[in-house]
């Protein structure tokens, strides 16, 4: 007589030996980003609540649920005035255009100088590299007003095309500084490979290693939207006419207008417009940007 | 098609004072296929790099065919390469990969895939033209690698260990089809390898380096039976040629007790009294009379069987070929005696060969 032997796989395979499940350090890093977490949710929640109160609601019932534009049938009565009075509708457009000339313009200075630097064998490329790499610890706050003085000498003061140089001027060390780890981490043989076949230099570098660091020119592209998206000081600085307002600088404007009329819901609302769409978009590419900020680091 | 001649071609690294590769003067004929094998650092890679345009030559020259390349660009060589990693472009087709070149040329597109369809028959690839490498096999990356130079149809392929990342039994078929492609397509070929079976079985010709130097250039047949020093006796076969040291007598030389008969011209040649004995495990007669040898350990392959003995007074473990299956053990005394057609000389001092 045969029985059939049953085996149950076990419901979690053991961890290897010595590696303990349970530690302080991890039961303190737990905590430390669980309750982190949780303010920030919590941060986001009455952002979005309070978007659709009324001042009243917003200061007697904080962390409650909006009621009173729901009772009344005008749930987004907020959301229409923020955009009616502080002329979002006009800044969103300049806000799109800008950022996204920006981090197209960015990249496209950006990726044949962190190839240069890597790639080329130029002399000196590494000290290069590392005077670049400063310039991403330059804070720009210390340079608003030379910036400034600089641009107004040449007329280009209040110009949506001078912000977007000081912008993409600003942006480039850290996106060169960025692609520099994506180049390097290619292997040599390709471009040998690339020189073997009879590429020139040119061509290698847009027939192969620019395809192979799209996952690296994506990166670039999408942090720079988001920092220049949220970019209030600069707008604030060289942007004085409500025609070219980004929407930061709209928000600012509309900050003094709303709160000077107690229109708290309508002023959150603004800054709802102003947010949520990076927030989504963070959250639709947030794995993209990750695997982009570590590869190069690893191999 | 040509010939690729090396004319004290001399290549040093940044940094280190001697030369990686060392006044290196070698012919190849139209259509030869070459193996250049040696310990890794000894300059091989950098020699069939030096050829294909990615490394300088510092001094010396370089020629393919009849004309000086040594400071041609790489494109203006017209040769082809296979890379260890194969280095395919991941983010190109397999026909892309294997026709890169030729776009590159503005070869017209129809006769473009054309070209590329018949090298893709020619390695049995024809179902992978529309997959991106990272969807293959090490075997079929390998064939795309071996399509993109095939396709050119150049003077001279340059290889660079294209088997090493393939496994135990891929690589020996891969080998018999890379030499018979190779035969079939006539083009003269260096290839770099630092497994000496590759290089006894595929090459018409070897070329045996070390620290940067030629030690020996012949046919596989000619490095086995001759070998031109101690270097090439102990790298070339396997399990490797035992050397051992011998003082000179009245008679001949005499090692481990026993005497062996070496003809005048080799005693003459002898700069000292000394001398290195090189025996092949397969040249050994175990007989009743001979250097007394403890059997250490038993390699037993079925066909052969390979015992590692210790010898009083010589530091190394001999090795000796015998009949497959046969019953000795650990422990075994036995006595050895070379066979004289089997006995190579070598100076002791210079380590070079002395002629019979």
């Amino acid at each position: 007589m045969s029985t059939v032997e049953l085996r149950r796989p076990p419901r979690r395979p053991k961890p290897a030996p010595g590696s303990k499940r349970f530690s302080p350090l991890r039961a303190v890093g737990l905590t430390v980003v669980g309750l982190f977490t949780a303010f920030n949710l919590l941060v986001l929640y009455w952002l979005v609540a309070a978007s659709f109160k009324t001042p009243v609601e917003i200061f007697t019932d904080p962390f409650g649920l909006p009621k009173h534009w729901f009772a009344l049938g005008k749930p987004f009565r907020n959301f229409a005035y923020a955009w009616e009075q502080a002329g979002f509708g006009h800044a969103f457009l300049v806000t799109v255009l800008l950022v996204a000339a920006c981090a197209v313009a960015i990249v496209l200075i950006s990726a044949p100088a962190a190839y240069a630097l890597t790639r080329l064998g130029v002399r000196g490329a590494n000290g290069l590299t590392n005077v670049i790499a400063i310039g991403m610890g330059v804070p720009f706050q210390t340079v608003v007003i030379p910036l400034f003085v600089g641009l107004a000498k040449i007329h280009l003061t209040n110009s949506l095309f001078g912000l977007f140089l000081v912008y993409v001027a600003l942006s480039i060390p850290f996106t060169v500084f960025l692609l520099t780890g994506f180049f390097r981490s290619l292997p040599d043989e390709l471009e040998e490979a690339a020189a073997i076949d009879g590429a020139s230099p040119v061509r290698t570098f847009f027939s192969i290693m620019l395809p192979l660091a799209r996952g690296g020119l994506i990166t670039g592209l999408i942090l720079n939207a988001i920092g220049l998206w949220n970019e209030t000081l600069l707008s604030i600085v060289f942007l004085q006419d409500n025609a070219q307002f980004t929407l930061a600088r709209a928000l600012f404007t509309f900050y003094g207008a709303a709160s000077y009329q107690s229109e708290y819901g309508g002023l959150i609302a603004g800054v709802a417009i102003v947010v949520l769409p990076m927030l989504v978009l963070y959250i639709v590419l947030a794995r993209r940007i990750i695997t982009g900020l570590t590869l190069g680091a690893g191999k | 098609m040509a010939t690729v001649s090396f004319k004290g071609t001399t290549r040093y690294y940044a940094g280190v004072d001697r030369p990686a590769v060392d006044r290196l003067d070698l012919e190849v004929a139209d259509g030869e296929f070459l193996v250049l094998v040696g310990p890794s650092g000894c300059g091989k890679s950098t020699t069939l790099r030096m050829l294909a345009g990615l490394e300088g030559v510092d001094e010396g020259q370089l020629w393919i065919g009849d004309r000086d390349a040594t400071n041609l660009p790489p494109k203006d060589r017209d040769i082809a390469m296979v890379f260890q990693n194969y280095a395919l472009y991941p983010h190109m087709t397999v026909a892309e990969n294997i026709g890169f070149h030729l776009k590159i040329q503005k070869m017209p597109k129809a006769e473009r895939t054309e070209r590329v369809l018949a090298a893709a028959k020619l390695l049995d690839l024809e179902k992978y033209l529309d997959r991106k490498p990272a969807k293959l096999s090490g075997g079929q990356r390998q064939r795309v690698a071996m399509g993109r130079a095939i396709v050119r149809r150049p003077q001279v392929f340059c290889m660079d260990e294209p088997l090493s990342n393939l496994d135990a039994k891929l690589r020996v078929q891969t080998r018999t089809q890379i030499a018979s492609l190779q035969r079939e397509l006539g083009v003269t070929t260096i290839y770099v390898t630092h497994d000496q079976v590759e290089a006894m079985t595929m090459g018409d010709r070897v070329a045996v380096l070390k620290d940067g130097q030629l030690q020996q250039c012949d046919t596989p047949v000619g490095l086995f039976a001759r070998p031109a020093n101690v270097f090439v006796a102990g790298f070339i076969g396997s399990p490797a040629m035992n050397l051992l040291p011998a003082k000179m007598t009245a008679e001949g030389a005499s090692f481990g007790g026993i005497e062996v008969g070496i003809t005048p011209a080799q005693r003459r040649a002898l700069t000292t009294g000394e001398a290195v004995l090189g025996v092949r495990p397969e040249g050994w007669l175990i007989t009743d009379q001979g250097v007394p040898a403890t059997v250490d350990v038993v390699e037993e392959l079925g066909s052969d069987q390979y015992l590692y003995c210790t010898v009083e007074g010589h530091p190394e473990l001999i090795t000796v070929r015998t009949q497959g299956l046969s019953k000795r053990q650990r422990g075994d005394l036995i006595h050895l005696r070379p066979q004289q057609d089997a006995l190579h000389v070598f100076d002791a001092a210079t380590g070079v060969r002395v002629a019979e």
